[in-house]
């Protein structure tokens, strides 16, 4: 069975000044149903124009992408049309999305409205979502300026399961969350995905997440995926740099930790600028002549992973 | 909450004005001309021996005819022009912007010149040049407002969802841009109202006997050196008027503003 | 042993809103000893821009000190005039905070800018621009000399707060006060920063008061850490003591939530259940309790001091009050 997803070298270029940036620059993927894939991704890297691309919301220049199998169309922007029905976007500003003179229940209303699905009994129906992500009927006349960050986020949600799509794709749903009720939503994505096989797409900056709630995952730097593949593995055995660094980012109250911590150099290359050679040798500790010259192709790794390096971690040393 | 006030007398007043007003506007008095204030005319008389008070009252109701039907049909058009440049195609909303561009280059009294060469002066004279050149304005307020919407999230959220580009103007571009745009029309009408009496002053606008506080002023201007009373009494409705519709517009926008209301908990 | 930088004894700050007073800061008291960095963690609602507010009387005019005293440099700082605090701020207390982009004037040039912030010295322009490029330099950015003569909007992120820094830090202040300074950056970004802050605080021998609700970042970097809660101080002490032993069912909680500790994959992250008190009508007894999964009758009945030795909690459960 193929999967719910898949994208295929997709290509998201602008044109810019005399020339163009090549925002998102050949990536491909797969989303399963009832399973959860994580785009990992730091400012710059192309992750939420990828989203945007995918939901119809950008022009894509080059590539397929092909949902329950069949391959969407580009309307006259260069933009993909999809099953809006079926595919459904939360956005990472959660109550800049909510339109902000309607009420909740206005809002919850909309999908219907706009795909001319009957409702018996529209009231019922936005009460029923709300208590779906397990808010309270008090919120339904509620404006969004009134809601907390949580409770927009959690709207946002109900409002993209309002007509039980297929596929969810989340554009940082924790970010801006408290500590303590991060775990509200995403306990709610994996409950719902539990109860309907929805298949999600998280993009995240966050790695710490990525642990707890996707099967797969995909490192992106400047446009490009660095290494993809079963989560657990490369979370446990990184092999791209980047990610290795991505991943003792993580400041603690563990000396040890602080001390190994790969520390990248300097700030993230220009678009406009891309290196030549390997993307990421500017920033890169281990990066050695080779890398300054020849584009890595992708390596096969073990159990369905790839990346592209020259020097992957857990071959050779680091530079000396 | 001034504003509110000033303006409900003065709609009043002027809807009233044929049971409030002492005398016919248009009754002539020769033998009681350029009077001053009396217990029998409150505001004197003019140089014909009129009412002056009966002319400023039904002088409202020619006020009240052109500020509300100009300013709703430029409101109107220009919404809708605003609109279209704002989120249509660059192309189209280069065509309008020129357009708007150009009408807007004309000074207001040669257009009011052209218009009357057309088709005579008269109050449907006034309002059409009104109209003509207040539509350029509205329009590229809402045009400004509207692009700034375009990005922003929700607005993207519709689009996600797959709704048409008539839903996403009707449903959530247009609640967000009128109320700045109900404000902004609010505080124009002392500016229309002054630009009728302006047009009516260089005799392209209401014909006379009518009374309008254009027609009024000129009167009074003429006849100065013999009387103060006619010009100070056409003069002070439209100052009434400008303060109380600022005031009224920026109560307006306090209620709109929805950053104003309480977050509730 | 040397006075403290500052020291805070129960500082209560409330808010004039719709209908009531909200007691947004209740009986807060931290001190920061000369040359440490001490950490206020906590999450949204808990009073911490509140308490920054306060310690530089930049608090909004619906605003009004209820009480306390704010030490600095023993004098306090509540009782000083407009004119005293003003010279006081950018000089020997400096700010940085979260964005970059609101705290960096957008019209002027970076180099103007840290010129302007050098207003006190007499020192003329040459002297300034060879400081400012001095400064740049100390915290790491490349090219000093061609960033001054940019905008801001032309800088990366991760730039303009280091610029934000190298302004709060030209002063050589004896305080610094840090207000999420890390939270808009990336994780690479972050970690970056924090050494930086790290080296510079031991160049410059000040002392930061670093706001955060990034338990991680405050581990990694402070001495000591506050923990706060709906506007009062629930535990503090060493950092390694608090994020070792909590104290406080609240720091527990939260050190339970942070999924950067949760090893194991999970698919249910635990989370603290309810919301936020309504400080406008404050529950009697202890802030937490409605949250508190080991609550019992005398939470309810007592508001908890803060108490304990160098490891403090406010807290009646037997094990809390060591």
């Amino acid at each position: 069975m193929s999967a719910l997803l898949e994208v295929r070298d997709l290509r998201v270029r602008y044109p810019l000044r005399g020339g163009f940036v090549d925002v998102v620059h050949g990536v491909s993927l797969d989303v399963r149903r009832g399973e959860t894939a994580a785009i990992v991704g730091e400012s710059g890297s192309g992750k939420t124009t990828l989203a945007m691309a995918l939901c119809g919301l950008a022009p894509v220049s080059a590539g397929e992408v092909r949902f329950d199998g069949k391959a969407l169309a580009q309307d006259r922007s260069r933009r993909l049309m999809p099953d809006r029905k079926r595919l459904a976007l939360m956005f990472q500003d959660a109550s800049g999305s909510l339109s902000p003179r309607m009420s909740v229940r206005r809002i919850l209303a909309e999908p219907r409205h706009i795909h001319r699905v009957a409702t018996v009994d529209a009231d019922r129906e936005a009460l029923r979502l709300l208590s779906l992500v397990g808010l309270g009927e008090e919120l339904a006349d509620r404006y969004p300026h009134q809601l907390s960050g949580g409770q927009a986020r959690r709207v946002g949600l109900a409002r993209a399961l309002a007509l039980d799509p297929d596929l969810l794709i989340a554009d940082e749903p924790t970010a801006g969350l408290d500590v303590s009720i991060q775990g509200e939503v995403l306990n709610l994505l994996a409950r719902v995905q539990q109860e309907t096989g929805l298949g999600i797409l998280i993009i995240t900056h966050n790695l710490n997440i990525v642990r707890h709630v996707a099967d797969d995952m995909a490192i992106m730097y400047l446009g490009r995926f660095v290494e993809q593949g079963d989560s657990r593995q490369i979370l446990s055995d990184p092999r791209h740099p980047y990610t290795a660094a991505l991943l003792s980012a993580n400041p603690g109250l563990d000396p040890e930790a602080s001390r190994s911590r790969i520390e990248l150099i300097g700030e993230v290359p220009s678009l406009l600028h891309r290196p030549r050679g390997c993307e990421f040798h500017t920033r890169c500790p281990r990066a050695r002549e080779t890398c300054t010259e020849t584009f890595p192709e992708s390596t096969r790794g073990a159990g369905a992973r790839t990346f592209n390096c020259h020097f992957p971690m857990g071959c050779l040393p680091a530079k000396p | 909450m001034a504003g509110f006030v000033l303006v409900g007398l003065m709609l009043l007043a002027t809807v009233c004005a044929p049971w409030l007003a002492p005398h016919d506007p248009l009754e002539v008095d020769v033998t009681n001309r350029l009077s001053s204030p009396s217990a029998q005319h409150w505001l004197g008389t003019d140089q014909l021996g009129r009412d002056v008070l009966s002319r400023v009252l039904f002088g409202g109701q020619v006020a009240l005819k052109v500020s509300l039907i100009a300013i709703s049909a430029s409101m109107a058009i220009g919404l809708v022009l605003g609109m279209i440049a704002g989120f249509g195609p660059r192309w189209l909303d280069r065509i309008l912007l020129v357009s708007f561009d150009t009408v807007r280059s004309f000074p207001t009294i040669m257009f009011a010149l052209a218009i009357v060469a057309l088709i005579g002066p008269s109050l449907n004279t006034v309002i059409g040049v009104i109209i003509a050149t207040s539509i350029p304005v509205y329009a590229r307020v809402v045009r400004t407002q509207t692009q700034a919407l375009r990005e922003r999230d929700f607005i993207l959220a519709e689009r996600a969802m797959g709704a048409s580009t008539l839903r996403i103007l009707r449903d959530h571009v247009l609640p967000n841009i009128a109320p700045p745009l109900v404000i902004l029309a609010s505080m124009d009408v002392p500016a229309v109202i002054a630009m009728e009496a302006g047009l009516s002053f260089l005799g392209l606008g209401v014909n006379p006997p009518t009374p309008s506080w254009g027609s009024i002023l000129n009167d009074g201007y003429s006849y100065l050196r013999n009387s103060p009373w006619p010009i100070i009494a056409g003069g002070l409705p439209l100052i009434a008027v400008t303060l109380g519709f600022t005031f009224f517009g920026e109560a307006l926008r306090d209620i709109f503003d929805p950053r104003l209301r309480r977050k509730d908990a | 042993m040397s006075s403290p930088v500052l020291e805070i004894r129960d500082l209560t700050v409330t808010y004039q809103a719709g209908h009531g007073r909200v007691p947004a800061l209740r009986d807060v008291s931290l001190v920061i000893p000369e040359g440490s960095i001490v950490g206020v963690v906590g999450e949204s609602g808990c009073g911490k821009s509140t308490l920054i507010s306060a310690i530089i009387r930049l608090l909004a005019p619906n605003a009004r000190i209820a009480g306390g005293e704010v030490r600095f440099k023993d004098r306090d700082l509540l009782l000083l005039s407009l004119e005293e605090m003003r010279s006081l701020r950018g000089d020997d207390i400096s700010v940085v905070f979260q964005d970059p982009m609101t705290s960096l004037s957008p019209v002027l040039t970076i180099g103007r800018q840290m010129a302007d912030v050098q207003h006190r010295g007499a020192a003329g322009r040459r002297a300034r621009q060879a400081r400012s490029r001095q400064m740049l330099e100390r915290v790491g950015i490349p090219d000093a000399e061609a960033q001054l003569r940019r905008y801001p909007h032309q800088l990366s992120g991760g730039m303009r707060q280091r610029v934000a820094i190298a302004m709060a830090l030209m002063a050589e202040p004896s305080l610094l006060i840090a207000d999420e300074p890390t939270t808009a950056l990336d994780a690479t970004l972050e970690v970056q920063i924090i050494r930086l802050l790290q080296e510079l605080q031991r160049d410059v021998g000040c002392s930061i008061l670093f706001v955060s609700h990034h338990l991680g970042v405050i581990a990694e970097l402070c001495d000591a850490v506050v923990v706060m809660y709906a506007g009062e101080v629930v535990e503090s002490g060493a950092t390694h003591d608090v994020l070792r032993n909590p104290r406080h069912p609240y720091t527990q909680r939260l050190l339970d939530c942070d999924p950067a500790r949760i090893a194991e994959r999970t698919r249910v992250l635990p989370v603290i259940a309810g919301s936020l008190p309504d400080l406008e009508n404050l529950p009697g007894g202890c802030i937490f309790r409605e949250r508190c999964l080991q609550s019992f009758a005398r939470c309810a009945a007592e508001r908890p001091v803060l108490s304990g030795g160098s490891h403090r909690t406010a807290c009646h459960l037997p094990e809390a009050a060591a």
